[in-house]
């Protein structure tokens, strides 16, 4: 098993998809929402994905072929 | 002791230890250290600050170290100069530079950070300090590093320019070029975190690395005696220095330092990452990553990690944000030199470019103060002026061939 801890970055016409509900059945992962910020445009989502390895890589594969910017938590650290 | 009374999250306000923590268990949010300002006021006057030696650790009680620091004690208190041949030219009245070109050891604003962050890493016990880097953070951690007698790794994209490589070397740290962009040296670092027992200044030891920046606020405010500007203009890269200028001036302001803070905070960006600039200019609060295309490679982060936080600092000070073009960079590095005698790097001419234009814009009045934040040294970025300046004048050695150049002019 497996947990990874992400950000993920929705565009205004995926706002009101639910693909994170989606990627969660198709993949057998589940998604634990620690924080969320949306906007009229943009949606932000801080979530833990926790399941089989190679399952979470594929779930964040989908999410991302969909068209979210998925990143590490941590944000882009370099200076 | 120090004055230090933990970590708290900056989202959920949740309290942590002072641990070498960054991140809160509950929400994800980035941890920031707390202090007990009650005692530190009772330690700390204008008086006694003044009469400290002039570098970073002056303002000891309110940097998240316990014991005496090991490093940073030629770093910081840098000049605050008055400008008047650069407000001349913008048509302002009152404007200063903050020049941290000259900060030593390694000369960027990162000595200020990195004093803090290295100190810090040797009081939990570390043996091996690292970081994630484009340039000048590798620089200072690689010279402190030394000075501090810590084994050293500094990681940076494979396609960095030479003369940047070079600046890390000469100082002895393991320099380990990942074959990748920068989201993938960052990714690397996060896990190699995670594995290795090893003090990453920008990862692990964020929280009191940040606190460094404060010092840049600090010393601008005793240096205007005792005031505080009514506009500043900062370049923006993952967004710490900017949330930490105004973190500073409202601690100086709880200790009775200061009475008001009247000042509007301006973010600067290179156009081709400006990620912050963006999200001010449309009123969003999320920051939207982009693929960083600037020669202002020391602020191409395409995803800051204090995003969020500047877009509040500069939204809740009334200020504002713009960006600037490669050929407005250089611009702007030529006429801080040209005016006031100072050669800055890129990320210092987006700052000089975007004061202009918003000065021009009427967005920042011109008979107010101003200060512009310069962090970083010209000497460092030759490489982004490569073609775009003009090229000595050739002549014979004889006075004849002389005579005639001059005449031409
Ligand atoms: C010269 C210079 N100025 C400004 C910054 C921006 O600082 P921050 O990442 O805290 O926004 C950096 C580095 O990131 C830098 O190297
Ligand atoms: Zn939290």
């Amino acid at each position: 098993m497996a947990k990874k801890i992400v950000k993920l970055i929705f565009p205004q016409r995926l706002i009101k998809e639910p693909l994170t509900f989606k990627m969660a059945k198709k993949f057998n992962v589940i998604p634990n929402i620690r924080r969320a910020r949306v906007t009229d445009t943009i949606g932000e989502l801080v979530l833990e994905l926790d399941g089989e390895e190679k399952n979470v890589a594929m779930g964040i594969d989908y999410l991302v072929k969909a068209g979210v910017d998925v990143r590490p938590v941590e944000g882009d650290i370099l200076d | 002791m120090g004055y230090v009374r933990g970590l708290k999250c900056r989202e959920c306000e949740r309290k942590y230890p002072a641990e070498p923590l960054y991140v809160c268990e509950y929400c994800f949010g980035p941890l920031e250290v707390d202090y007990d300002y009650e005692g530190i006021k009772n330690v700390l006057s204008r008086d006694v600050l003044t009469s400290r030696a002039e570098n970073i650790w002056r303002y000891r009680e309110l940097l998240p170290i316990d014991g005496n620091p090991i490093v940073g004690l030629q770093s910081g208190w840098t000049p605050l100069i008055r400008a008047d041949n650069l407000a001349g030219e913008l048509g302002v009245k009152e404007l200063y530079v903050k020049d941290d070109s000259v900060c030593h050891p390694t000369l960027s604003f990162k000595d200020r950070v990195v004093s803090v962050a290295i100190s810090k890493a040797a009081e939990f016990g570390f043996d091996t300090v690292a970081c994630a880097s484009t340039g000048n953070l590798a620089n200072s951690v690689s010279a402190q590093a030394a000075k501090a007698k810590m084994k050293c790794f500094v990681f940076i994209p494979a396609d960095l320019e030479s003369g940047k490589i070079i600046a890390a070397i000469i100082y002895g740290p393991n320099v380990v070029a990942v074959e990748g962009n920068y989201d993938e040296v960052n990714r690397l670092c996060t896990e190699i975190t995670n594995k290795h027992k090893w003090a990453f200044v920008n990862i692990n030891i964020r929280p009191y690395y940040a606190e460094g920046s404060k010092t840049y606020i600090y010393e601008i405010i005793e240096q205007l005696g005792w005031k505080v500007p009514q506009h500043i203009v900062v370049p923006v890269a993952g967004g710490s220095l900017i949330s930490k200028i105004r973190k500073g001036m409202v601690e100086f302001q709880k200790l009775g330092l200061i009475k008001n803070i009247d000042t509007k905070i301006y973010a600067a960006q290179g156009q081709g990452c400006a990620p912050v600039v963006t999200a001010i200019k449309q009123k969003s609060e999320i920051i939207k990553p982009v693929k960083p295309r600037t020669i202002a490679k020391s602020l191409a982060i395409g995803n800051p990690a204090d995003g969020y936080y500047a877009y509040k600092t500069v939204t809740d000070s009334g200020g504002w944000a713009d960006e600037a073009t490669d050929d407005e960079i250089v611009e702007g590095i030529k006429l801080l030199a040209r005016t006031e005698g100072i050669f800055t790097e890129t990320a210092g001419g987006v700052t000089v470019a975007v004061a202009k234009k918003l000065i021009e814009q009427g967005v920042i009045p011109k008979d107010e103060s101003i200060v512009i934040c310069i962090t970083g040294n010209g000497l460092k970025t030759q490489e982004a002026l490569a073609g775009r300046i003009r090229q000595p004048v050739k002549i014979k050695p004889n006075i004849d061939s002389f005579e005639k150049i001059v005449h031409e002019k």
